[in-house]
């Protein structure tokens, strides 16, 4: 799999292995995180990649956690390391509560205390929980026993996206700046281009590998120019939602999330990536043919995963709809600098 | 797990420095603009000859740039070439004059060129007064470049050429350009053998250029005729024989660029004025995307690390999108929207130019094939 610049490629290759022999084993049910398989995550110093070491974490960087993402979306393995870590994790720190390794999600509450599609709410122990009052945003760490309801749900691929419902007068909130709000928008948008980008990047490979093993008409799909064009037009979109991935992940890093044109690179990552995925998608099941759409086959992990993640976090359609309006913010004059800066 | 490898090298921002330069560029243009110099235009780069202009811009020290200064040239990076070329593009200035000379021309001198041959062209093209054009394309050779027909036969007195060129941009108004021609006949079991690279002066004696006029009545490509045109020894352009791989590795300059992405840029800034442009954002984000990616490249080959499928993935994703800006800002034009003065000619360029975007540099057929290639396919 391709490597996020920067990352140690000793450090790589541990992540690619252990979630590569974790989807060999076969053992996955989206539904719930495999608790041994967690443990071991959690052993290895992986589950909270990001954590400040005084909570127990392994203090790594998002370039790091964006390479662990990577690998877990392209060995199709479901497991919620965004939300435990990047996104729960690092509200709490910002906010100076505590942390500890039981398992977490976020939930952003509406004015009458209800999150839609939180995911991985029904398998986490505590859920980070935002709410505005007033002007300012509270957070707190809530068992989930404190909620009035989690109603189950799913995404696509059966991850766990579920309708939780709290009381937000019997929470005791911690006041932070809106600005951690918004990073927390732009850092679940970016962990999803990450895994998107990711399963794209497996959906070429898979149909790579297909055209240059199964053969019609008396020789390899492969040699079709026809199936050829099918594939080079996936490489070049999964290589521009890749590209535009980076970027935006690269721009956070060095300005630790905080530089005015994040929310722009953001968009621009989520709009590639969410119309590559059109293109990939298509392809990669013409590609493959009718076994392509068997559940037996690996195609759909990957295919289907990618579908369900362009739309958290906002929609494809969100985005671009960001991007217009920051185009038509900028007016003629302003579009180029808007582009590069 | 087998792995796929990366087909487009890693991006990681603009390069330091280059903001500064940016904005040098952004307000050199900004003045030639409120004096009146040129009016923004679409594929500017074929289609806006304005020698004036090249000039100007060659007083800035912006032709030429990766020349030696001991060639009259500037020193600088490919990297920041590409910093002021993005500029030009994207505010859609009249660079066609001087575009070839200076994207495949320079590095080519400077890879392949003798010391005389650098000498003699390179301080003239850097001060904005010696155009070129390429020789490469033939009436029966057209994605099929090896199968050129136009020969060159040694005489006593050098080589002599006989032939006719196709598709020669600028022909009429360039200077010199560099023919692709066979020294040997074909071999069928090698039919990249044989081919040779010459600099040939546009005014010698047997040079006819021949216009082909566009079907909106514009002139910018030619047929060039060359009947026993005598070159001499002096004028062999790097090694005979050799012309194949000479040409095919420098591609990745020519299929990268800015161009490639931003030849309708000046209708999109005008589309961010009108309302409920049903596909702008995604528009935005390509260009955004496709700006990255394409710096990439050019850090790649500032590297001089190979970067062929890498540039044909961004000819192949920017000369889409380019044009699908043009039909964006056509299916939002129609008799009975209000427009402003010079919009309908504007989109009228995009849409009478579009075709070609996808066809000149290696057409998109040829480049998806570039791509299957990178991927192991073929």
């Amino acid at each position: 799999m391709t490597t996020i610049p920067g990352v140690d490629s000793d450090l790589s290759t541990m992540m690619h292995a252990v979630f590569a022999a974790h989807a060999a084993t076969g053992e996955d049910s989206a539904g719930t995180p495999n608790p041994a398989f967690w443990q071991s995550l959690s052993e290895l110093g992986l589950s909270r990649l990001t954590g400040s070491a005084e909570s127990g974490g392994s203090a790594a960087g998002w370039l790091e956690a964006a390479e662990l993402l990577s690998a877990a979306a392209g060995a199709g393995v479901r497991i919620p390391l965004a939300e435990h870590d990047l996104l729960a994790g690092a509200l709490l720190e910002a906010a100076s509560l505590p942390v500890d390794d039981r398992l977490r999600t976020v939930a952003e509450l509406d004015s009458s205390g209800v999150a839609r599609a939180v995911p991985w709410a029904s398998t986490a122990a505590s859920i980070v929980t935002l709410w505005r009052s007033a002007d300012t945003w509270l957070v707190a760490d809530v068992d989930v026993s404190a909620f009035d309801e989690i109603i189950p749900g799913a995404n696509l691929v059966g991850e766990p996206r579920d309708r939780v419902t709290v009381d937000t007068v019997s929470l005791r909130g911690t006041p932070i700046d809106d600005t951690l709000v918004k990073q927390y928008h732009l850092k679940g948008a970016l962990t999803r281009a990450i895994q998107v980008s990711a399963a794209l990047d497996r959906a070429l490979m898979l149909s790579c590998e297909h055209a240059t093993t199964r053969s019609q008409f008396g020789r390899p799909l492969a040699r079709f120019q026809a199936v050829q064009n099918l594939i080079a037009d996936m490489a070049a979109e999964s290589a521009l939602a890749r590209a535009a991935t980076e970027v935006a992940l690269v721009a956070a890093v060095q300005n630790e999330w905080s530089t005015d044109d994040l929310g722009f690179r953001v968009a621009v990552a989520r709009s590639c990536t969410g119309h590559a995925t059109t293109t990939v998608v298509r392809n990669a099941h013409q590609v493959h043919g009718a076994i392509g759409t068997a559940l037996e086959h690996d195609l759909h992990r990957f295919t289907r995963a990618a579908l369900a993640w362009r739309g958290e976090f906002g929609s494809v359609g969100y985005w671009d709809r960001r991007l217009a309006a920051a185009a038509a913010a900028a007016g003629p004059g302003g579009l180029w600098p808007l582009i590069a800066g | 797990m087998s792995g796929l490898t990366r087909l487009v090298p890693a991006t990681t921002g603009d390069a330091v420095g280059t903001a500064d330069l940016r904005r040098a560029v952004r307000r050199f243009l900004a003045e030639q603009r409120s004096a009146g110099n040129y009016r923004p235009s679409v594929d500017c780069w074929l289609s806006a000859w304005d020698e004036d202009f090249t000039r100007a811009l060659a007083a800035q020290g912006w032709i030429g740039m990766t020349v030696p200064a001991e060639y009259g040239g500037h020193d600088r990076s490919f990297v920041e070439r590409f910093v002021v070329t993005e500029e030009l593009l994207a505010g859609g200035a009249p660079v066609a004059a001087h575009w070839i000379a200076d994207r495949q021309i320079v590095p080519s001198l400077l890879k392949y060129g003798t010391t005389e041959q650098k000498q003699r062209y390179l301080p003239g093209i850097t001060r904005g007064e010696i155009f070129f054009g390429i020789g490469m394309s033939e009436p029966d050779a057209g994605s099929d470049l090896a199968s050129v027909r136009s020969t060159a036969t040694r005489t006593d007195a050098g080589w002599l050429i006989n032939g006719s060129k196709v598709w020669t941009s600028g022909a009429h108004r360039a200077h010199a350009f560099i023919a692709l021609v066979r020294t040997s006949p074909v071999d069928p079991a090698n039919r990249h053998a044989g081919l040779s690279q010459f600099l040939i002066h546009l005014d010698s004696p047997g040079v006819h250029v021949r216009p082909i006029i566009s079907m909106s009545g514009s002139h910018h490509f030619n047929e060039v005729f060359l009947t026993d045109v005598l070159v001499p020894d002096t004028q062999v352009f790097g090694t005979i024989g050799e012309g194949w791989e000479q040409v095919t590795s420098e591609l990745a300059f020519e299929r990268s660029g800015p161009e490639r992405f931003l030849s309708t840029f000046p209708l999109l800034t005008q589309l961010t004025a009108m309302d409920d442009v049903p596909d702008l954002g995604r528009l935005v984000g390509r260009i955004a995307g496709l700006h990255q990616m394409s710096a990439a490249v050019a850090s790649a080959l500032e590297r001089r690390e190979p970067a062929d499928v890498a540039a044909a993935v961004v000819k192949v994703l920017g000369t889409s999108t380019e044009g699908d800006i043009a039909e964006a800002a056509s299916l939002l034009s129609g008799d009975e929207t209000a427009c402003e003065a010079g919009w309908r000619e504007l989109v009228n360029a995009g849409l009478d130019q579009r075709p070609g975007f996808t066809l000149r540099g290696g057409t998109n057929e040829v480049l998806r094939g570039v791509v299957a290639r990178g991927l192991g396919l073929r």
